[in-house]
């Protein structure tokens, strides 16, 4: 039986870039109807089994009820019996159920945040993130019934997952030897001492900044190293980028709106699972994907080191071609 | 003198304020370019722009709640409600807050704003678009209730509405826009709380309200002819309420009839007959008269509107009644 | 972002303030000495803190029947709020409002509100006011997730809009409007999505943590003076007493009151003060010896104030007109 998972985070897209970045909206009535594309796009496509994390607003039963009450239901779908934090923890914890029931995708409706909670956890189920953030770089806009769809390709377990995923990269914190966070794009070090509205979008307090992946193409601080060198989800490798006066500037946009002079001071490349020790001087802060999350004291040591140990994400066009070439959509 | 209309004596107050005191503002649906429903506002987009003279949404309790947070932060709106049926819906700003805010306060704070309200019958309008509410403010304590029913009295006492520190309900009777009448060539403010004899007399005391005064005034003509002569007093504010003006023509008369286009049932005209029963009871030498609209909502079509909206035949019957 | 020691002891003795207050209010009501209705502000600090710091005295704010934390955060005077709370002559509207309608119009303050909503469209009034007299100040809404469900609500945020007036609508989602949970009450998780529907930003942020709610507020305040018009805030909180003071709340889970005190926004500012050696406990201690002084002596103020004569009831109505009294 195929069988997939779907989280969608509530709170996800709603934070102080609203305000100082004119970052789009997308409320939780519209995850509700992209999870509704999804189920109904998956089920035409052999899934019979659908979990759903639960969350604060119930995005899974009201889907569901408005796909019974239309008669449009046709797979079984269970909203997971899991206790609610209204937290990054919620996506762990059913991350990790849905593992156990045997998912053969996890389809994400979140931001950076909500993927890299998700990638702490995650073992090797081929996850498929749905933007529905502000600043994201790790999940890509697409429409949920074609997001269904290819979840439902890689559910049926006819194609190999190599061939319909990428292994990513991470970016493994650790204080002394203890891995205490990942980042699944980009890891900044802020001068700000606080975790606040947790957002990071102010640049003038930004030291340094560690990479999985840059493109110019893409927004927020791993824009910044993208402006200067490309670095696919593919090659084994990363960077990390000091900022301040006395190397060459460019322009980067941070932020949906916000594009910044940005001073570089030192570029790096990073070798996969080669550590980067940074000493801390001042107090300050980590940002995770855009997250302000560990408050740094001065005197700390801290290591970051990329590794391949990221989530297995699923490529969505190359999916879908692998699926179109092998007849997967043909009915007979 | 010069002649105005009612409604060009609105307009005139305004403009002579806003030309005055600088924090002086027109807020409501439709005063700017449209010039307002009922062209009262037309023309002062011109002069004073339309950050002054400010369209609104169709919100009225959010036009009442904007007039009250300017008033207590150091302007003096005017916002016109567009037909007074439409108070209801601002009721909680006029009752809760501006009404209360003052006394809620321990006085350390005043509220001067206008609101317009547009009011009455005639125009085949129906339910909601032809009521006299005065008494849903008359009965607030907070609130000063004015009611011209010239083009004099409305430039004067719009003119002191503007320039009193506390709230205002400025009712105007559609049915009078148009009415001219002759107007000082200064603009002088009338008081709050000073009535007007509109017409002197011995027999009876008529009170009447805006369009009503003119109605007892075409029946006291009738009335005139058989001899009888009443006296009519437009009391021009419903509250403050010149008590002694009312009083001293009762005294003098002996009878009174109370004439309101409001529905007669919890009227403002039944609070004025209370008052005269329980302040000079001695003086009447006949019970008082109360004549208003029939206890119905206003009815569309004219036969019906007619029957319901007390005309001149009314109040002679009513005079003759106590006679 | 400077957090400065000043600010942040200030931001800590305004919520300590506002805490002590709340508790000393709730004790003095069980024990007859305040009448009425009393709506306390405890577990809610953070949300008035981190907004008032970003203004001045020249900025105005509405406030709610919760207002006591809004009157401490935007500088209200302990004494004439507790002389007030006691119906003496002496308190900021001489005996006349109590709880609800505590004003200090010199500091900005508008009033607290007895109507749920009611303050919406005043502080757009107050925003009206400010940009025709080419001021740069601004006008903060404090309201609750119930009256998120007012027309004024709609009615305030769209006119905000259009005309771009420098008001920040501070929306305190405490989970419940008296006894119905949010979930009950609305069919959105997050009221700042209503923004949208207004075409300006709307923020959600954790009400609880004083230095994210000043950080957001810092941003709304600053684009409003600037003129880009106005925010919605939604600061996700939770109010620890009942709706009023005697409110049994058989409404809510006893576990959920503890798992929102276990977020108490007084110890996360402490601790972040403390941690990142700003200042010392002592200092702390010292701050909260002090205001539990200051407290003593308005409760004291409030007790030895006489109550006003009787005959001021007909007063305060009118500017210039005082009503009939009645002869006993």
């Amino acid at each position: 039986m195929s069988k997939i998972g779907i989280i969608a985070n509530p709170a996800s897209g709603k934070d102080i870039r609203r305000l100082v970045a004119h970052a789009t909206i997308i409320d939780n009535n519209e995850k509700v109807n992209i999870v509704k594309r999804i189920i109904l796009a998956s089920q035409e496509l052999g899934i019979e089994k659908i979990y759903i994390m639960a969350d604060t607003f119930n995005i899974g039963y009201k889907a569901v009820n408005d796909l019974v009450y239309l008669k449009q239901l046709k797979a079984d779908v269970q909203i997971l019996d899991m206790p609610l934090t209204a937290g990054f923890r919620d996506s762990m914890v059913a991350t990790s159920m849905m593992e156990e029931k045997g998912v053969g995708c996890i389809v994400s409706l979140g931001g950076d945040g909500t993927n890299r909670a998700i990638a702490k956890v995650i073992k090797d189920t081929p996850l498929l993130p749905i933007s529905t953030g502000t600043n994201n770089v790790y999940p890509s806009m697409i429409e949920g019934t074609v997001a269904g769809i290819a979840a439902a390709v890689v559910a049926s377990g006819l194609f190999d997952k190599a061939a319909t995923c990428n292994k990513n990269k991470r970016i493994e914190v650790y204080k002394g030897r203890e891995l205490v966070d990942i980042a699944l794009i980009d890891a900044v070090i802020s001068r700000e001492s606080f975790v606040g509205a947790k957002a990071i979008w102010d640049q003038e307090s930004i030291t340094d900044i560690f990479v999985t992946r840059a493109h110019p193409a893409s927004i927020g601080f791993s824009s910044i190293v993208g402006y200067k060198e490309i670095i696919d989800d593919g090659d084994d490798v990363g960077a990390h980028v000091q900022l301040g006066a006395g190397g060459e500037t460019i322009l980067a946009p941070i932020a949906p709106g916000i594009v910044r002079k940005i001073n570089i001071k030192k570029f790096n490349l990073l070798k996969l699972d080669e550590d980067y020790i940074y000493n801390a001087e001042n107090r300050g802060i980590i940002a995770l994907d855009g997250e302000r999350e560990i408050p740094v004291r001065a005197g700390d040591c801290i290591l970051f080191r990329i590794s391949r140990n990221g989530p297995y994400q699923v490529d969505i066009r190359r999916t879908l071609e692998i699926a179109q070439k092998s007849n997967f959509f043909r009915k007979v | 003198m010069r002649q105005l209309t009612y409604a060009e004596a609105i307009r005139e107050a305004i403009r002579n304020e806003m030309r005055r005191d600088p924090r002086v503002f027109i807020l409501g649906e439709d005063v700017g370019k449209f010039g307002g429903c009922f062209g009262v506002t037309q023309g002062l987009i011109d002069e004073f722009g339309e950050e002054l003279v400010r369209d609104t949404p169709i919100s009225e309790e959010a036009i009442a709640g904007v007039a009250v947070g300017a008033a207590a932060t150091g302007m003096r709106p005017i916002a016109e409600i567009m037909f007074m049926d439409f108070v209801t819906v601002a009721m909680d700003q006029l009752v809760n807050q501006a009404a209360k805010m003052r006394y809620m306060f321990g006085g350390k704070i005043s509220l001067p704003m206008v609101i317009r309200l547009p009011e009455g019958g005639g125009l085949q309008a129906a339910a909601q678009h032809s009521q006299c509410l005065e008494a849903w403010l008359t009965h607030v304590p907070g609130i000063k209730v004015v009611y011209p029913s010239t083009p004099k009295d409305a430039l004067g006492l719009l003119i002191s509405s503007i320039r009193d520190d506390n709230p205002v309900a400025f009712i105007e009777h559609k049915l009078l826009y148009n009415l001219k009448g002759e107007v000082p060539d200064e603009n002088e403010p009338i008081p709050l709380g000073v009535a007007d004899v509109k017409r002197p007399g011995r027999d009876v005391t008529i009170v009447a309200t805006g369009l009503m005064v003119h109605k007892a005034l075409n029946a006291a003509n009738e009335l005139a002819k058989e001899g009888i002569e009443a006296e009519i007093v437009d009391p021009r504010t419903l509250f403050p309420l010149d008590k002694e003006t009312i009083f001293n023509s009762i005294k003098k008369t002996h009878k009174v009839v109370i004439v309101t286009e409001e529905v007669k049932r919890g009227g403002w005209g039944g609070e004025l007959a209370a008052l005269i029963a329980e302040e000079i009871f001695d003086y009447l030498d006949a019970q008082i008269v109360r004549i208003g609209s029939l206890n119905v909502p206003i009815p569309f079509t004219t036969v019906l509107e007619n029957y319901v909206i007390p005309n001149e035949i009314d109040i002679i019957n009513g005079v003759k009644s106590i006679l | 972002m400077d957090l400065t020691k000043e600010l942040l002891l200030d931001m800590y003795t305004k919520m300590n303030k506002i805490r002590k207050f709340e508790e000393r209010v709730s004790e003095l009501f069980a024990q007859g000495k305040i009448l009425g209705f009393v709506h306390l502000y405890i577990g809610e600090e953070a949300t008035a803190v981190g907004v008032c710091e970003n203004l001045t005295d020249k900025d105005y704010i509405t406030s709610t029947h919760r207002g006591h934390g809004h009157l401490i955060a935007k500088g209200g005077d302990l004494k004439f709020m507790m002389a007030e709370l006691y119906g003496k002559a002496t308190g900021y509207c001489k005996g006349k409002g109590g709880s609800m309608h505590i004003a200090d119009v010199q500091k900005g303050i508008l009033g607290a509100n007895g109507i749920v909503g009611g303050g919406l469209p005043i502080a757009v009034g107050a925003g009206l006011s400010a940009k025709l007299r080419r001021t740069d100040q601004v006008a903060v809404c404090f309201f609750g997730d119930g009256a998120s469900n007012q027309g004024t609500f709609h009615e305030a945020l769209n006119m905000a809009s259009i005309w771009k007036l420098p008001v920040v609508f501070v929306c305190e989602n405490n989970l419940y409007g008296i006894s119905m949970r949010q979930d009950r009450h609305q069919a959105i998780a997050d009221i700042a999505d209503r923004a949208m529907a207004y075409g300006f930003p709307g923020v959600t942020v954790d009400g609880n943590d004083v230095l994210a709610v000043y950080e957001v507020a810092r941003e709304a305040v600053k684009r409003a003076r600037e003129g880009a018009g106005p925010t919605l805030i939604e600061c996700k909180t939770y109010r620890w007493r009942g709706h009023f003071e005697g409110d049994p709340t058989v409404y809510r889970p006893k576990e959920e009151v503890e798992e929102w005190m276990a977020r108490d926004p007084i110890p996360r500012l402490a601790r972040y003060i403390l941690d990142n050696n700003i200042a010392t406990e002592e200092e702390l201690k010292e701050i909260e010896h002090n205001i539990i002084s200051e407290l003593e002596e308005a409760v004291k103020f409030a007790e030895e104030s006489p109550y006003p004569e009787e005959t001021s009831a007909v007063e305060d109505v009118y500017t210039d007109l005082v009503e009939e009294g009645r002869v006993r």
